[in-house]
């Protein structure tokens, strides 16, 4: 055998020894795939405050592409969402469509917040103008400030042109949003993290993003109840995660009400947007036996709902989707949207009201 | 088998390194140029839908697997070079210099089957395996389709072994091996699998179909069809065919070789 059959033998041997070994090893261990998806979840989960409410992920520019996302546009919602896109980007240069890649936002109920009822950040990962934002927002009326040597523009309450503000119901494009100027520290704000990266939300909550990202400390990240909810959320490009005892105790629902809510801690929803909706929605109940309530109370529903849906064949196929599962203190359940159900959706919405 | 183990010796570095080995470059390299390109093609943006699915990295990597490998690289491999194996040996006039070395007959078409058995197992194996590491994160999980990629590799050499010793003993048995052997692996087998009973037992494709762990793409009529009159054999007994096949028809090249009188053109 020559000295090149045998390198090439050898190179041969190696790419298949690696390859197998590879996969044999993410066979096993589960080797994570995805670039921003690490076991503990995504990256900028370190962002993020360890007390979070909720915290919901979205693949943008995947859900943005998707072909549910267009028959939905074209069939149930043409106009309503390009008003909000072309007003936010107004305001801030930001297109949600072509700017952002994922974002991941948070919810912390346990932060006082301007009205007692929390504050939320987005962390939106993308490709961004940083001038052309900064430039756009203080000419709406914020101002720049810096923190911990990163740039925070701070403008108050965010006041777009929606119906009701005069200007033809948000039609009028002479009309443009303004930030009114700032008056306490509940104060929404935009601060470029890294290159690619931005958080925007409430000041509090961004400027602790900045705390973290330069100083480290106790984040999502670190919170493991956190991150192994989040963990069982691989593989969907839209989630979100949520601990419901506390949202209730934050709500001060009266008693009458909260009592007849089921007894649920924590809650995710998993969905996967491509040519149909594919979604995983998931209770944890305190006990048991409030696990089987929860579980006859969906029963229930959803014997009720196949029953109702039996003379509309279109919703069919989504009806027969839902599946019940869960052991245990979990309840969840599976739905699978075919595009078709959008399209009789929109069928829906185009006819003509009937004559009272 | 000591002297099998020379003649694959000598063989393997003739075999890669012929102008034959463009043919095997080009039609390795084409998947994963393509894979790259669509894993390129992801990077910007999702995969197309169809049939209201979004095409995801596994399900390509099935499309792949069947349209490309079995169908098309596994026999075209085995007729390129299983009808090379003693018919190039004839047409260069240089099978008299093999046959008149103190070894059995037999022992230099074993050689020279082992030899091709390496060059293109040794080719087609790594293409697939780069396939799937650029195509599978698309939308999949390279863990979760792992299974299937074992079974691939198996599939496709077992695969090469039956095409390559079944053209083994078209070459060593007829005089113009290629035609022959393109018209069985393009015109027979396709159309045996199409028709109803027992005929299409008579065909390699057939056990090496049941192989297969990905769903059989319906991208044709004959797709279809295939799917329709499909009874496939249990894997362990494909298993056992495919073995048969490959003792078979190496045992008959050797029976052929051993008897048969060369007739070298001037």
């Amino acid at each position: 055998m020559t000295v090149r059959t045998r390198y090439f033998v050898i190179v041969s041997l190696l790419v298949i020894i690696v390859g197998l070994g590879t996969g044999l090893v993410a066979y096993y261990v589960g080797f994570p795939t995805n670039a921003f998806f690490n076991r503990t979840g995504p990256e900028e989960l370190r962002l993020l405050p360890s007390s979070a409410s909720v915290i919901a992920f979205a693949e943008v520019r995947e859900v943005m592409a998707s072909d549910l996302r267009q028959r939905f546009r074209k069939a149930v919602a043409a106009g309503a969402q390009e008003n909000g896109q072309r007003e936010f980007q107004n305001l801030t240069g930001i297109n949600i469509e072509t700017d952002i890649e994922r974002v991941i936002a948070c919810f912390d109920a346990t932060t006082s917040g301007s009205k007692g009822m929390g504050e939320g950040v987005v962390l939106a990962r993308g490709t961004f103008d940083n001038v052309k934002i900064e430039a756009l927002m203080r000419e709406h009326g914020a101002r720049v400030d810096d923190y911990k040597g990163k740039r925070l523009i701070i403008g108050d309450r965010f006041t777009p042109p929606f119906e009701g503000n005069d200007n033809n119901g948000g039609n009028d494009t002479t009309q443009v949003p303004q930030f009114t100027p700032p008056q306490n520290s509940q104060d929404f704000s935009l601060a470029f993290l890294e290159p690619g990266l931005i958080a925007l939300g409430s000041r509090t909550l961004v400027q602790h993003a900045i705390d973290l990202q330069v100083g480290g400390g106790a984040s999502a990240a670190t919170n493991d109840e956190i991150v192994s909810h989040i963990r069982a959320m691989e593989g969907g490009n839209l989630w979100a995660v949520g601990r419901m005892d506390v949202l209730r105790a934050r709500a001060k629902l009266p008693d009458i009400v909260a009592n007849q809510l089921p007894p649920i801690t924590w809650f995710s929803i998993r969905g996967r947007i491509d040519g149909g909706l594919q979604a995983l929605l998931s209770a944890e109940a305190r006990d048991d036996e409030s696990a089987n309530n929860l579980r006859d109370v969906v029963r229930g529903f959803l014997a009720l709902a196949k029953l109702q849906i039996s003379s509309k064949p279109e919703f069919q196929r989504f009806v027969q989707s839902l599946e019940l599962s869960g052991t245990g203190r979990t309840v969840a359940l599976s739905l699978d949207v075919p595009s078709q159900v959008f399209d009789a959706l929109g069928a829906i919405a185009a006819q003509p009201p009937k004559p009272q | 088998m000591r002297s099998a183990l020379r003649v694959f010796d000598l063989s393997l570095g003739q075999m890669l390194w012929s102008r034959r080995s463009v043919l095997l470059g080009l039609l390795v390299g084409a998947p994963v140029v393509l894979a790259a390109a669509v894993r390129l093609y992801a990077e910007a943006g999702p995969l197309p839908v169809i049939n209201t699915s979004r095409l995801n990295g596994p399900t390509l990597f099935g499309i792949v697997i069947w349209l490309l490998f079995v169908r098309f690289i596994v026999p075209v491999l085995g007729v390129f070079y299983g009808t090379a194996l003693i018919a190039d040996e004839v047409d260069d006039k240089t099978i008299t210099y093999l046959f008149t070395r103190p070894v059995r007959r037999a022992s230099i078409l074993l050689g020279k089957y082992l030899a091709y058995l390496a060059c293109v197992v040794l080719l087609v194996l790594p293409s697939v395996v780069v396939v799937y590491f650029l195509v599978v994160p698309i939308g999949g999980r390279i863990g979760e389709s792992f299974p299937s990629l074992a079974a691939d590799l198996g599939m496709l050499a077992i695969g090469l072994a039956a095409y390559g010793a079944v053209f083994a003993f078209v070459g060593a048995r007829i005089k113009r091996p290629l035609i022959a052997g393109l018209v069985f692996a393009f015109g027979w087998e396709s159309t045996v699998l199409l028709i109803p009973g027992y005929l299409k037992r008579l065909s390699v494709a057939y056990y090496l179909q049941s192989l297969v762990p990905h769903a059989m793409p319906q991208d044709s009529t004959i797709s279809v069809l295939m799917q329709a009159f499909q009874d496939q054999p249990p894997v362990w007994v494909s298993l056992i065919y495919l073995f048969v096949i490959v003792g078979l028809s190496l045992w008959l090249a050797g029976m052929t070789i051993e008897s048969r009188e060369y007739v070298l053109e001037q």
